[in-house]
């Protein structure tokens, strides 16, 4: 079987919330080691296009790919079997666990005894503290509680994770919005190297420059609809700011890079 | 140094309760030399029993996220119906399984309509306990119903083993073991800890949150249920209005024990030691020779102080 086009293919995806069209007929891809910047203004629709592809909504209409196969989420459990993750900006973490229960939620690592599933929480201490050494994070207790760490540290942790548990497409939803200056690059950073893993990621951001830095194409939403779709070198930060704000047509923008 | 102190106190959430208990193992025994005892310990773990494995379920509940005032009802209405049974003539088992069994009814009602209907369960349970406590007060016209034949088999749920120690003491214990074991120790107590902490999280890692809370509200009530069992063993008699108040003592002793109102933190241990807590003010206040009514207010007291601990530590997190 030859290797589909694209990791992830959405087809005229419909999302309505009661009488409001959060998503209208929305076509949207992910290539194989691709990160593709997802932005637009408040209310475009990002979140919850991200929401659909793992799996937490369900679209009203259309048709979605992963890996050349039609799937269908009924829920996150779902999408996250076949390898897509989604790293939230304040909700990747459990705040009152400590770092090795929120590494394994759901996939806790365990001992049957019987029909008695023991959690073995020596081998989660262990790779708990060999995935902190890698991500750099000095304190490398796997007891701590994740709500005292920074917020570079938990998106750090969140992104590990999802790497460790071998996704194939992961999904930065405003991934360094609560973050320093500092924090913010090690997490763009991180992007780039799930990129060099053959990893895929889908960045949401409000920052169209944190996305320019990492992104290899940009798609933009705009109340619903998508307005544009462009590979990065194709425009300027500033060129999509200006569509985001209404203040450049896509049609012009795309009219300029034909020419 | 501090931290080092913030760090045992918020990982080991049960150190309040347990300073607690000493303290005032302290003063009673300063009040009166006989609380140092095994007898007075084990009189305690009785008395603490029926509370006890009713905070199990709650404390398990609450971690989850949810609230059970209907336990204190259930408590009744399952002892009621498995008196009834054992008067009709039925065997022991049957009759057991049948107040559990509709313990669990009650349970998965308390589940699908909070989790359906949207609602607080504060709301749902609250309404659940004067639905149920009114359908008890209506059926027996407010007059206790009594046990009219003899039951052997319900020694194995109180009769006294040594000193002061009743069966009941000891399941309280072991029941207390194995829920704290399974919060801590399997997977499905990560679940409920993450569940009740932050659900969205967990619906986003694939937990189904839904399942979680009602196996939980389920289980709640038949403890509850099992608690009113072993009173209506010892007493061989049923109030329409037996266990009333219960359900805020189990909450209380879930807040002694470091459980949060908002779900996610607490422990099982933790509640079984408030509810110990309060057995042993109950015992250490008639030691003492004080008016055994004194102890609610004891309770009351204990509880603000929790509740003011609690909140300065959820601060520092």
């Amino acid at each position: 079987m030859s290797k589909p086009k694209h990791l992830l293919e959405m087809k005229g995806i419909v999302k309505r919330f009661g009488p409001i069209v959060a998503l209208n007929k929305v076509d949207f891809h992910v290539g194989y080691s691709e990160v593709v910047g997802l932005v637009g203004d408040n209310g475009a629709g990002k979140s919850t296009l991200a929401k659909i592809i793992v799996g937490y909504h369900q679209p009203d209409e259309g048709r979605i790919f992963f890996e050349g196969r039609e799937v269908r989420f009924k829920s996150p459990a779902d999408a996250r079997k076949l390898g897509i993750e989604i790293v939230y900006q304040d909700m990747a973490l459990v705040p009152y666990m400590n770092v090795y229960r929120n590494l394994f939620l759901n996939r806790e690592v365990y001992k049957k005894v019987g029909f008695i599933k023991i959690l073995d929480k020596k081998k989660m201490r262990e790779l708990t503290k060999k995935l902190l050494e890698d991500i750099g994070i000095k304190r490398r207790d796997p007891e701590m509680i994740v709500g005292k760490m920074s917020g570079g540290e938990r998106q750090s942790i969140a992104i590990a994770r999802a790497v460790h548990f071998g996704a194939k497409l992961v999904i930065l939803d405003e991934p360094t919005s609560a973050l320093s200056i500092k924090e913010s690059e090690r997490v763009l950073e991180y992007v780039l190297d799930l990129k060099k893993k053959g990893i895929s990621s889908i960045i949401i951001s409000h920052n169209i420059y944190h996305v320019y830095s990492v992104a290899d194409r940009i798609v933009v939403l705009d109340r619903g609809h998508k307005v544009l779709d462009i590979p990065k070198d194709l425009a300027t930060p500033e060129e999509i700011i200006d569509v985001i704000a209404h203040r450049l047509p896509p049609e012009e923008l795309q009219r300029r890079t034909r020419a | 140094m501090p931290s080092i102190r913030v760090k045992m106190i918020t990982r080991y959430m049960e150190l309040g309760v347990i300073l607690s208990i000493i303290g005032m193992a302290i003063v009673f025994t300063y009040l009166n030399p006989r609380f140092a005892s095994l007898s007075a310990l084990s009189s305690m773990v009785s008395l603490a029993a029926e509370l006890g494995i009713m905070a199990i379920g709650v404390s398990f509940l609450m971690i989850a996220g949810e609230f059970d005032l209907s336990v204190g009802s259930v408590f009744a209405a399952s002892s009621i119906l498995a008196v009834w049974l054992l008067n009709a003539g039925m065997p022991f088992i049957v009759a057991f399984l049948a107040a559990l069994g509709l313990a669990a009814v009650i349970g998965l009602a308390n589940a699908l309509i909070t989790i359906k209907g949207k609602i607080p369960s504060f709301i749902t349970t609250l309404g659940m306990m004067w639905f149920i406590r009114g359908v008890l007060l209506a059926i027996t016209k407010g007059f206790p119903v009594r046990l009219e034949v003899n039951v052997p088999e319900l020694a194995a749920l109180s009769a006294p083993i040594l000193y002061d120690l009743r069966i009941s003491g000891l399941w309280f214990l072991i029941l207390a073991a194995i829920f704290h074991f399974i919060l801590t120790s399997t997977p499905y107590g990560n679940w409920v800890q993450a569940v009740g902490g932050a659900p969205e999280t967990a619906r986003a890692l694939g937990i189904n949150v839904a399942k979680v809370k009602t196996i939980n509200f389920v289980l709640s009530s038949v403890m509850a249920a099992l608690a009113g069992l072993i009173a209506m063993s010892r007493f061989k008699v049923v109030e329409p209005v037996a266990g009333m108040g219960l359900e805020l003592e189990a909450i209380a002793s879930s807040v002694i024990g470091g459980c949060s109102l908002a779900g996610g933190v607490g422990t099982v241990a933790g509640a079984s030691l408030g509810a110990f807590l309060i057995g042993e003010i109950r015992v250490g206040l008639i030691m003492a020779g004080a008016p055994a009514y004194w102890y609610i207010g004891f309770v009351g007291v204990l509880l603000i102080i929790a509740g003011i601990i609690n909140l300065r530590l959820s601060r520092r997190e």
